[in-house]
């Protein structure tokens, strides 16, 4: 009995600090967005609230939650106050099955360093995504407005289409590991990382992750300049808040996923397995906030053209390679 | 073990029966489809209680986060109202048949169930998924096979009509 009880406080240990650094990573993301952004425009950006706007995030935050939440009239209520929340969620969840390091002996017994090492954690992650598509359709239809229900439609197409490649694209990682588990899959890749033997997986995994992300250059479910905000246009206060949680811990879980994929996770020389999973997953945000000051939008109808004419038969293709040169190598 | 399981199993027939009638019931035909998300993961639920993740996964990958989505698209794109046939009142041998037809499997199903009873029903096995990848390619590849062609008779089909449509406007 005292022994399932360590192992539960161990587990919620293991969730409260997995979920501390990722909200502070993703509060502390949107600074490092604001920052770049500016220095791209050559603006200074926010550096008033303390030294170079370090308590910036806790002022938003603040600012979000002091705000008056409000639904629309006309608006499916239960609905348009659950959506923001399955946003927020889906992204946190995925990081139940990211592991952080090899497994630690904490008093003569190995404690593996990941909330749950699923049998079946890739598609656990897959399942997440295409789950988190809700988010924005219910919160878009919810709404009772034009804008919110133009922006639904565009990101239900948008991530239903980029969904494809961005699973098929794994399929030669699973096959390279011969395992669905990350643990497995960052231990196959002892040797050489994924990203050597499968460089076109790894390019369609990103911008179809990128195209999941819903940021420049694939924002049409937002495209302020058409829809005001798409589908969180009648969004205020913290469920506005929420969609922006979602977005970043996103972007910070695709940051993770691309390091454990295709970069050989917390792998590496010298530093601490979490430093180098940390600085691996750092890098997917940056270039997402490179590229969003870098590109224009696409049109709608390049965005399908290059879902299910470039990246899909693309990813079927790799499959078929990988496939043909592991049986003829053994 | 086996109360823990059992308190699982009565919370997912829970989810799967609210959902079910949230679905029939609801007059927007949103909540309907989010009643159908409902039973579609009291279902995954099902399958994770089965000892069958790989199932449970393949359930909310393709059907909730494929099939249902595309029901909602085709919702919000004709933004149909509320209301229809559906809605006027059945006669009483609509009910009759229907309770018939919801009746009628669960007794046949729990007579078999009961009457012959399959080694997994008290400590459920996980079929690896070499096993299951296996089982799809060599025995049964023929059945695989064909619900692919059945696939790609619908995918055809929808392309043709949507031709169509386009050349006679």
């Amino acid at each position: 009995m005292s022994l399932w009880l360590a192992g539960l406080a161990l587990l919620l240990v293991k969730i409260g600090l997995v979920l501390f650094v990722v909200l502070t990573g993703a509060a502390y993301l949107v600074l490092a967005e604001r920052k770049l952004l500016a220095r791209f425009q050559l603006r200074l950006g926010p550096n008033r609230a303390g030294p170079l706007g370090i308590w910036q995030p806790l002022a938003d935050a603040l600012k979000l939650l002091m705000k008056e939440d409000t639904v629309p009239a006309g608006a499916d209520r239960p609905l348009f106050l659950a959506a923001p929340a399955m946003s927020a969620a889906t992204a946190m969840l995925i990081f139940a099955v990211v592991p952080f390091g090899d497994s630690l002996t904490i008093a003569g017994r190995p404690v593996p360093l990941v909330v749950a090492d699923v049998s079946v954690g890739l598609l656990f992650v897959l399942a997440l995504s295409s789950i988190g598509v809700y988010g924005v359709v219910l919160g878009g239809w919810a709404s009772n407005s034009s804008f919110s229900l133009l922006g639904a439609i565009r990101g239900g197409a948008q991530m239903i289409s980029y969904e494809l490649p961005l699973a098929l694209s794994l399929a030669p990682v699973v096959m390279l590991a011969g395992s669905f588990s990350l643990v497995d899959i960052v231990s196959a890749q002892a040797g050489c990382p994924f990203i050597v033997k499968q460089p076109a997986a790894f390019l369609i995994f990103c911008v179809s992750a990128l195209a999941e992300s819903k940021r420049l250059p694939f924002d049409l479910p937002e495209a302020e300049n058409e829809l005001m905000a798409g589908y969180h246009t009648e969004y205020s206060g913290m469920r506005f808040g929420l969609y922006f949680v979602g977005e970043y811990v996103n972007m910070i879980a695709l940051g993770c996923l691309v390091a454990v994929f295709f970069l050989g996770g917390w792998r590496g020389p010298l530093l601490p397995p979490f430093v180098w999973l940390m600085l691996k997953a750092a890098l997917v945000p940056l270039v997402l906030i490179w590229v969003r000051a870098t590109l224009p939008r696409l049109r709608f109808d390049q965005l399908m053209h290059s879902s299910w004419k470039v990246l899909t038969p693309l990813a079927l293709a790799n499959i078929l390679v990988t496939g043909g040169l592991m049986a003829a190598l053994g | 073990m086996q109360t823990s399981a059992l308190v699982l199993f009565v919370i997912h027939a829970l989810i799967i029966g609210v959902g079910g009638i949230m679905a029939v019931a609801s007059r927007s035909l949103v909540r309907a489809l989010v009643g159908l998300i409902m039973t579609l993961f009291g279902v995954s639920g099902m399958y994770l209680l089965l000892n069958a993740p790989f199932i449970a996964l393949m359930q909310l990958l393709i059907y909730v986060g494929a099939v249902v989505i595309l029901i909602f698209f085709a919702i919000m794109l004709t933004k149909a109202p509320a209301g229809g046939e559906e809605e006027r009142p059945n006669q009483v041998r609509t009910y009759l048949l229907a309770l018939m037809a919801g009746v009628l499997p669960t007794f046949v199903i729990g007579w078999v169930v009961l009457t012959d009873q399959p080694a997994s029903i008290n400590a459920p096995l996980e079929t690896g998924l070499k096993a299951l990848g296996q089982g799809l390619m060599e025995p049964y590849f023929l059945a695989f096979e064909l619900i692919s062609v059945v696939l790609l008779v619908a995918m055809s089909a929808a392309v043709i009509l949507a031709f169509k449509r386009r050349q006679s406007r």
